[in-house]
C-alpha cells in the first residue's frame, strides 16, 4: 500500500523530533518554512535527512545528487519524495 | 619593513566577487589609509569580527602595514563571549560588517572601542610598512570566551616560519588555486588553507565556512574554478563523500585534512573521490602556525593515525607531559612505543597573550606540549593514537568544556556542572552536560537553557542533557570528564524538547 502524503508528512516529522535542536518546537515550524532557518536543525544535519530518504524511500542520491533546495523544507522534501515516484509501502 | 609578500587573487565562488592582484593592493591601501584615518598605530589590536570574505584579507594586510596586531574573532560569539574578549585584549579598533549583531555592536560601544564597516573604505589611498619582524601579528583565542581567554600570539617572524617551512616541503605549484571552506578565525583556516598559499602569489578561493549546500555541491565547485588544493576536516568528507558528486576535471592535485586524523578507509574515499593520491592529514596545532607535520608525498598505503613527518619541526616522543621540570633524552620513547607528543618549531608562538603562567605549562626550552598521543614509526614517522587534550572537536571546531562549565555555574540554582564530549556519528564529537540544580522543575531548565542561549554560541550549546545528584571528583577536587561521561550516557537525558516546547519556548535557538 502506498502511504499518502498525511502519512508520509508523520514521519517525516517523527524522524524530525529525532534529530531537531532543542530550542524550537517542531509544531512552530510550517510545512514550507526553511529547517535550517528556523532553527529547527543544523544545516549540516541535512546528511542525516539524505540517509533517511535512502532508507525510507530508496531515493538515490548518489545517482540524482542533491540540490539544498529539494531538501529545505518539508513541503519540498514530500514534493521530492512524490516526484521520485517513490512506491515504498507505508514508511515503517 | 614591508611586507615582501606577493599576494594572489581572491575569489568568492559563491557570490562571485573577484579581486584581481592590483586590486588587493587599492583594496588594502585604502583601508590602510582608512585606519590612519581612525589613529590606528603600531601596537594597536584590531578585532576582526567577521571573516570569510574578500575584505577580511584586504583588513589584515592593512592592520599589519601600519604595524598593528589582528584578532579574528569568530562571528558566532555572543555579545557576552566579545565583551569577555574586550576585556582580555582592550582593542584598539573592531572591524564589523553588516552581518554583525546588533548587540555586539552595542558592547563595542559601551566599552569604547569604534567599530568600523569594513564596506567603507573611501578612496583616499595610504602605502606604508611599519611592521618589524617580531611585532605580534596575530593573536587567535582558542578558549576561555566566557571566563578567562586564552589567546595564541603569533609574531610576523613565526608565521614567516611556518609559511617558508611549508613552502620548502610542499612547493606552491599545488596550491596554484586554493580554496577555504574552513573558518579564517582560526589558525588551520587562516594561516594555513588561506595565508600561505595567498601570500606565496596563489590564487586564493575562500567560502562562507561549513554550509552544507555548499558541499551538496563540492564537485562542481571544484570543476568550475579548477582547484588544485583545498583542506578539509573529517566531518566535511562526511557530508561531501555521501552527497556531491565527484569533480571530473582531475584539476586537484593535493588535499589535507586536519582536526582530527583520517581512518584509512575514509582516506581512501577521499584519494576516489579527488581522484588524486596526494591525500594526507596535516597535522596542526594553533601554536605551532598550525600546519607541523604531514606527508610531503602522500602516495603512500593509508593508516589509521597515520601524519608522516615534520614540516619545519623537530618531533620527539617523551614519557613525561610534565612541564616544570627541564627535559632530557632519557626520556624519549621507544620506536613504536607510544608517549607525549613534542614539538621544537621555529613557528611556535610567542606564547598566550598575558598569560604567562599558561605559557609555562605548555612550553619548556622552546619544545612544545601538544597534548596528543603518538608514537615515531619505523620509517621516523608521526603516528597519533589519541589525545590528552581537553577540549570537544566538534566537526573540526573546538569547544572547551570549562568554557560552556563558566557559564552554566553562573546561573542561580547550579550547584555543580559538568561538560564532556560524547560521540557523534555526523560531527564526529558533540557536546554533553550533566548538572545539579537545586531545583529540577521545568521552568528551572527552561530559564537554564534561556541563560546559556544568551551567553554562549550556538555550537557550543550542549545536545543532551542529563540532571544528577552529583559530579564525581578526585581526591584532588578534579572532574573527571571521562567518568560523568560513563555515568551518564547509559541514563536516559532530559527530554529537552519536551521541556522547552511545553511553554512555546523559541528563544534563543541554538
Amino acid at each position: 500500500m502506498t502511504a499518502t502524503r498525511e502519512q508520509r508528512l508523520e514521519h517525516l516529522q517523527n524522524f524530525l523530533r529525532s534529530i531537531q535542536k532543542p530550542g524550537t518546537p517542531l509544531g512552530s515550524v510550517g510545512i514550507d518554512d526553511s529547517l535550517v532557518d528556523s532553527g529547527l536543525i543544523d544545516s549540516l544535519a541535512i546528511v542525516e535527512i539524505v540517509a533517511y530518504l535512502e532508507e525510507t524511500y530508496g531515493l538515490d542520491f548518489a545517482a540524482r545528487g542533491i540540490d539544498p533546495e529539494t531538501l529545505a523544507s518539508m513541503g519540498n522534501i514530500l514534493a521530492l519524495i512524490a516526484a521520485a515516484g517513490a512506491t515504498s509501502a507505508t514508511p515503517s | 619593513m614591508f611586507l615582501d609578500l606577493k599576494v594572489g587573487a581572491l575569489a568568492e565562488p559563491i557570490s562571485g566577487r573577484r579581486w584581481a592582484e592590483a586590486d588587493v593592493v587599492q583594496e588594502v591601501a585604502r583601508r590602510t589609509a582608512r585606519f590612519q584615518c581612525q589613529g590606528l598605530a603600531a601596537g594597536d589590536r584590531v578585532f576582526l569580527l567577521f571573516g570569510n570574505r574578500l575584505e577580511f584579507f584586504a583588513e589584515l594586510l592593512a592592520i599589519w602595514r601600519l604595524g598593528a596586531c589582528a584578532v579574528p574573532v569568530d562571528a558566532r560569539l555572543t555579545a557576552f563571549e566579545v565583551s569577555t574578549l574586550i576585556a582580555a585584549a582592550s582593542p584598539r579598533l573592531a572591524v564589523v560588517d553588516e552581518a554583525t549583531d546588533a548587540a555586539v555592536i552595542a558592547v563595542l560601544s559601551a566599552a569604547g572601542v569604534a567599530a568600523v564597516d569594513t564596506r567603507e573604505t573611501g578612496s583616499q589611498e595610504a602605502t606604508v610598512g611599519l611592521s618589524r619582524l617580531d611585532d605580534d601579528a596575530l593573536i587567535l583565542f582558542t578558549s576561555g570566551s566566557t571566563g578567562a581567554p586564552k589567546g595564541v600570539i603569533h609574531t610576523h617572524r613565526s608565521l614567516r616560519a611556518r609559511w617558508l617551512s611549508l613552502r620548502d616541503h610542499l612547493g606552491v605549484a599545488a596550491f596554484a588555486r586554493s580554496l577555504c571552506l574552513l573558518p579564517t578565525h582560526f589558525g588551520h583556516g587562516l594561516i594555513c588553507n588561506s595565508l600561505f598559499p595567498w601570500l606565496a602569489g596563489q590564487d586564493l578561493y575562500i567560502t562562507p565556512p561549513f554550509r552544507a549546500d555548499i558541499l551538496m555541491r563540492l564537485g562542481a565547485l571544484v570543476d568550475e574554478h579548477g582547484i588544485t588544493f583545498m583542506s578539509s576536516v573529517p566531518s566535511l568528507w562526511r557530508l561531501a563523500l555521501k552527497m556531491s558528486r565527484p569533480p571530473q576535471g582531475r584539476t586537484l592535485q593535493r588535499i589535507h585534512c586536519g582536526s582530527a586524523p583520517l581512518s584509512a578507509a575514509v582516506w581512501e574515499d577521499i584519494r576516489a573521490w579527488t581522484g588524486t593520491r596526494q591525500v594526507c592529514n596535516a597535522y596542526g596545532i594553533t601554536e605551532t602556525g598550525s600546519w607541523v607535520a604531514g606527508l610531503s608525498n602522500a602516495d603512500t598505503p593509508a593508516e589509521d593515525g597515520l601524519i608522516g613527518g615534520g614540516w619545519g619541526a623537530v618531533i620527539r616522543i617523551l614519557s613525561t607531559s610534565d612541564t616544570s621540570v627541564p627535559l632530557d633524552g632519557s626520556l624519549e620513547c621507544a620506536v613504536g612505543d607510544a608517549g607525549f607528543v613534542w614539538l621544537n618549531t621555529p613557528a611556535l608562538m610567542k606564547g598566550y597573550f598575558q598569560r604567562d603562567d599558561l605559557t609555562r605549562q605548555a612550553v619548556v626550552d622552546g619544545w612544545f606540549l601538544t597534548g596528543d598521543i603518538g608514537f615515531l614509526d619505523d620509517r621516523g614517522r608521526l603516528v597519533l593514537r589519541g589525545r590528552e587534550r581537553d577540549e570537544i572537536n566538534r566537526g573540526g571546531m573546538k569547544i572547551y568544556p570549562g568554557d560552556v562549565d563558566a557559564v552554566v555555574e553562573r546561573f542561580p540554582g547550579v550547584t555543580d556542572v559538568c561538560t564532556f564530549a560524547l560521540d557523534d556519528e555526523m560531527y564526529g564529537q558533540a557536546v554533553g552536560i550533566a548538572v545539579v540544580l537545586n531545583a529540577r522543575d521545568d521552568a528551572t531548565i527552561r530559564a537554564l537553557y534561556r541563560w546559556m542561549t544568551e551567553h554562549l554560541a550556538a555550537h557550543k550549546m550542549p545536545g543532551r542533557w542529563w540532571l544528577v545528584d552529583e559530579i564525581p571528583r578526585t581526591s584532588r577536587d578534579k572532574i573527571n570528564r571521562d567518568q560523568v561521561k560513563a555515568a551518564c550516557v547509559n541514563e536516559p537525558g532530559l527530554e529537552l524538547i519536551r521541556i522547552l516546547g511545553a511553554s512555546g519556548n523559541t528563544a534563543g535557538n541554538p
